[in-house]
């Protein structure tokens, strides 16, 4: 039978669209691609005369939002105990400049934990994630392997230590262990980490990390100092590592794309009274390259969609009209047989296995199941020797 | 004179010869040598009771478990069994011997690299022609191979539509193959007028052919349609899980009112959406537990811009501009109650623009208008944007327009919005159509079955994985922290997790995907509520020093004294019972 020529040049048309059809129309990327931005921005002081803290931390709360992060992607822990404070001049109102132009606590401002709610364990919980079932999805840091996370901690500090509202502290092998554990899971893609207090640079020196970069307003032995008084208010309003760190932030929008190098090289020890140190061992982009919105701001990744998925408004009219069964085969799901081969690790060796296979006898012996009753017959027993030794012995 | 006579008969009664001589007349007593020995007797006797009361309760984790699981999972990954099976309902004459390994091979060639969830395929062919009926290629069971005697169907295709056809398939596959029929993937190659490849909602596919002269081109679609389509999924390397670690995802379908007072529309979703919406969410159900919710929003403005284009006479957005269309601080649509703290919601987003703005259209780098007027945002979720009839005409009314969103206009988002759930799931949205030829059916469930099946796989083995490395996570952080309490909820969480991983493993060996898939999601869940117990907070453990600094104040001192004074006593007891022995011997040789 002679083959037809048109036919196989069709055919051979076809096999070139059938191997042209796997290219695709979206761009499939690996999955940990950037996918949004959280911040944690934590105020670890209380009182009045650490004003100048809450208002560091409320001023970069308005900057990541101003660049687009949004507040269900912040956490913002303020002991908020400075607006409605009985010696603020201005009530309702927290300023972090003299002049008093910007309202830092005027509209919008969701505190998550507040007042005594910022302790360690809130913060250590919120970075590993160990919430107890009840905590609400806002107070939840619900970030993935495609999050950058910023979190910012201002406050009072010291070498490898950060002080949490005058009662606890937080220990820079603590946050480097919570950061480990996050890691583990997953929950971040990159992590920086701004400190401000004195002696920043030391919290974050134990961190092991990939993918973590962290910068302090001041080196190990060196304070960091307040910018300015408001004598209207009558306490500093603002640190100064903050303050630059505002001032580089006022000229950009969300557009941008100013680098995280032209950031940390625009502090000027001169004017910080400290050195800014940074570390970036553990991070591999080079710095210049990171746009600043990638920590700060907010990226959303999105792909148009081309077409909707056509005939199933068909599909699902001709299937519920004509009551077609599916005849598919049913699905078993087998039962697990008992498989209780459990092998535990007999860890306990040595001095501690002698001992409780002792107190294993004795509780045979004596037909006593509960241990705390074992200790106090065993307490008993020796008050009663005790006694008894003494009488004979008088 | 009484007090010397006492303490004489005090120091009398002590050592017999006690001024400088080593004897003593009596034996020495015994009494404060046995109260100040039992003294320390007890003291040991009650050491194991004080290190019982005091220990830390660890509920055991079977480490050794779980490491060699995960082991064993990352040497040898979950292979799921796929067998593919190619039936030739016309004659056909192979040019070389063996055609099922030439397919394997071409299958294999288009193999990229191993991602999870991949198949580890069997191939048969069978040439099942009315006259003849030859098959060849190894099944995994006798029982899979089909059965002779399908020449008629060729003849019932005839004058068929697409969907009659694939129906007859169906029928066909499950009389022919038996008990395999969920687990086979077949394709029809037959002779025929009009040439169309079409692929089935079901597991297979038929291809019609003008004639089937040239073996290696039908032998390599055949490939194609197993190795991309049914293999794969027509996708590159999409691999999104957009699942919490709970199992569950909350839809979360809003309608925002961009300005409410230029209109103010509602919608009926609970009725249209519920019913359109609910086999899609049956069929995904191995895959994860959802639910829906909807809600209305006013004043919900966009935050990008849009500017007025002449050509298409429209507000248009730019597909520049669209990642900053999202405006978070306005829209609020986190607000689910349903939605537990490890869940994944999925927003679905109908955006109604205001007057000054409509109508409004995204427009393509090309220059063109969007075809669906929507984008997504992996792992977030979708937008459609939605224009108000005659809207443009509209910008002159003084009244608020109160309408509900017509049923139709609904139906074809929510048709926008199966497309995006696919996108969200790394499927494609809709098949791209190289030729007129070439045709993809589609589901009502919105997912075809051997998509689905390739879902199942999927979700299944990176469930798995994860939960492995979950697992050995948390035995790594129990064991590196040995005085941390670990409660009895977390051992049988551990337990519970381990025990579904492994049945979900044996469950892929056999075939059963969505069963497999269902004890993966359990395995995950568990594994991650094991880890995130709010009880393993490491600031809260007391290390060893802890535990001394709290006890040695009490006892150190104490035993001091105690021990001092024993080790005293007994040697105070037999010096001086040497003494005296020394005596009695020096008795005995005098006397």
């Amino acid at each position: 039978m002679a083959s037809d020529p048109k036919g196989s040049q069709l055919r051979r048309i076809l096999l070139i669209f059938f191997s042209l059809s796997i290219i695709l129309p979206l761009s499939s990327p690996s999955p940990t691609m950037h996918n949004n931005n959280w911040a944690v921005l934590v105020c670890t002081s209380r009182f009045w005369f650490n004003y100048r803290h809450m208002a560091n931390t409320l001023s970069l709360y308005r900057t990541v939002k101003r660049l687009g992060i949004p507040d269900e992607r912040i956490i913002l822990m303020l002991a908020d105990d400075m607006a409605c404070n009985a010696r603020n001049n201005y009530p309702a109102q927290v300023f972090n400049n003299e002049n008093h132009q910007l309202n830092l606590y005027g509209d919008n401002v969701e505190v998550d934990y507040r007042g005594y709610e910022v302790t360690v364990e809130n913060f250590l919980r919120v970075l590993t994630g160990r919430h107890e079932a009840s905590v609400p999805r806002s107070k939840r840091l619900l970030s993935d392997e495609g999050s950058h996370i910023l979190l910012y901690m201002t406050g009072h500090g010291g070498n490898e230590f950060l002080k949490f509202q005058d009662t606890e502290e937080l220990q820079s092998h603590d946050l480097a262990d919570a950061v480990k554990q996050m890691k583990e899971k997953n929950r971040f893609k990159e992590l920086l980490i701004m400190v401000d207090t004195c002696q920043a640079a030391t919290l974050f020196s134990q961190l092991q990390s990939p993918g973590v970069v962290a910068i302090g307003s001041s080196m190990k032995g060196e304070n960091s100092y307040s910018h300015h008084l408001d004598p209207d208010v009558g306490v500093s309003v603002v640190d100064r590592f903050t303050f630059y760190t505002l001032a580089f932030f006022e000229r950009l929008d969300m557009y941008s794309n100013a680098s995280l190098n032209s950031l940390f090289t625009s502090y000027d020890p001169t004017l910080l009274m400290s050195t800014a140190y940074y570390r970036t061992d553990l991070y591999e982009r080079p710095l210049n390259m990171v746009p600043v919105t990638n920590f700060f701001g907010s990226v959303m990744k999105t792909i148009p969609t081309d077409s909707a998925y056509p005939g199933f408004l068909v599909a699902h009219a001709s299937e519920y009209a004509t009551i077609s069964a599916e005849t598919e085969t049913a699905r078993v799901v087998l039962e697990d047989e008992a498989d209780h081969s459990k092998t535990y690790d007999q860890s306990e060796k040595g001095l501690q296995h002698i001992l409780d296979e002792w107190l294993k006898l004795l509780e045979g012996k004596l037909g006593v199941k509960d241990p705390e009753v074992l200790v106090a017959y065993g307490l008993g027993s020796m008050v009663l020797l005790l006694t008894i030794s003494t009488w004979l012995s008088s | 004179m009484a007090d010397d006579t006492s303490a004489a008969a005090g120091t009398s009664t002590e050592t017999g010869a006690g001024t400088g001589s080593n004897l003593r007349t009596t034996k020495p007593g015994t009494k404060r040598l046995f109260l100040t020995v039992s003294v320390l007797i007890s003291f040991l006797l009650g050491a194991p009771f004080l290190l019982k009361s005091t220990e830390i309760h660890r509920s055991p984790l079977p480490s050794a478990a779980i490491s060699s699981l995960s082991d064993h999972l990352h040497s040898n990954p979950p292979s799921f069994p796929c067998h593919f099976q190619a039936i030739f309902l016309s004659p056909f004459k192979p040019s070389d011997s063996s055609l099922s390994l030439s397919v394997a091979e071409r299958i294999r060639a288009q193999l990229s690299a191993q991602s999870c969830g991949n198949c580890n395929f069997t191939v048969s062919v069978t040439v099942d022609s009315g006259s003849s009926c030859r098959d060849e290629g190894d099944a995994a069971s006798a029982a899979c191979l089909w059965e002779c005697g399908g020449g008629g169907l060729v003849d019932a295709i005839e004058g068929r539509d697409d969907q009659g056809i694939d129906e007859l398939l169906l029928s066909a596959v499950n009389e022919r193959t038996g008990g395999c029929a969920g687990r086979v993937y077949s394709v029809f190659v037959m002779e025929g007028r009009d040439e169309r490849v079409v692929i089935g909602k079901h597991r297979h596919a038929w291809m019609v052919l003008k004639d089937l002269d040239d073996s290696t081109s039908v032998v390599s679609m055949i490939g194609t349609v197993f190795g991309d389509y049914f293999m794969r999924g027509g996708v590159e390397k999409g691999e999104y899980i957009p699942v919490g670690s709970d199992g569950n995802v909350v839809l979360s379908f809003s309608l925002l009112n961009s300005n409410p007072s230029d209109w103010i529309y509602d919608w009926d979703f609970q009725r249209t959406g519920e019913v359109l919406l609910a086999p899609v969410l049956e069929a995904l159900a191995p895959v994860a537990n959802i639910t829906m919710e909807s809600q209305v929003l006013y004043h919900a403005p966009k935050s990008s811009i849009s500017y007025w284009d002449e050509k298409l006479e429209a507000y248009v957005v730019n597909t520049r501009d669209l990642p900053f269309f999202v405006n978070s601080n306005e829209w609020h649509l986190d607000t689910s109650l349903s939605a537990s703290g490890r869940s994944k919601v999925l927003q679905f987003v109908v955006y109604v623009p205001s007057a000054s703005e409509c109508p409004l259209y995204i427009r393509t780098p090309e220059g063109e208008m969007s075809k669906t007027n929507a984008f997504i945002s992996p792992m977030w979720g979708g937008v459609a944007i939605w224009n108000p009839p005659g809207c443009s005409m509209q910008s002159q009314g003084i009244h608020i327009v109160r309408d509900v969103l017509p049923p139709q206009e609904l139906e074809k988002i929510i048709e926008i919005f199966i497309g995006q759930l696919r996108l969200l799931f790394g499927l494609n949205s809709n098949y791209v159509e190289p030729s007129p030829i070439f045709k993809v059916l589609a589901s009502e469930k919105g997912f075809t079955n051997w998509e689905l099946d390739l879902l199942y796989r999927q979700h299944t083995c990176f469930n798995l994985l994860s939960s492995l490395s979950t697992l050995q996570s948390l035995s790594t952080l129990v064991e590196s922290l040995p005085r941390m309490i670990v409660m009895d909820e977390i051992g049988k969480q551990v337990e519970l997790s381990l025990e579904a991983a492994n049945l979900a493993e044996r469950n892929i060996s056999l075939g059963i995907n969505n069963a497999s898939a269902l004890s993966s999601i359990r395995a995950r869940a568990l594994a991650e509520d094991a880890f995130f117990h709010p009880s393993i907070m490491s600031i809260s453990y007391s290390s060893m020093e802890h535990y001394f600094a709290i006890y040695m104040p009490f006892f150190a001192p104490v035993s001091l004294h105690v021990l001092l004074a024993a080790v005293k006593e007994v040697k105070r007891y037999f010096a001086e019972r040497s003494k005296y022995l020394t005596f009695r011997a020096s008795k005995l040789k005098s006397s």
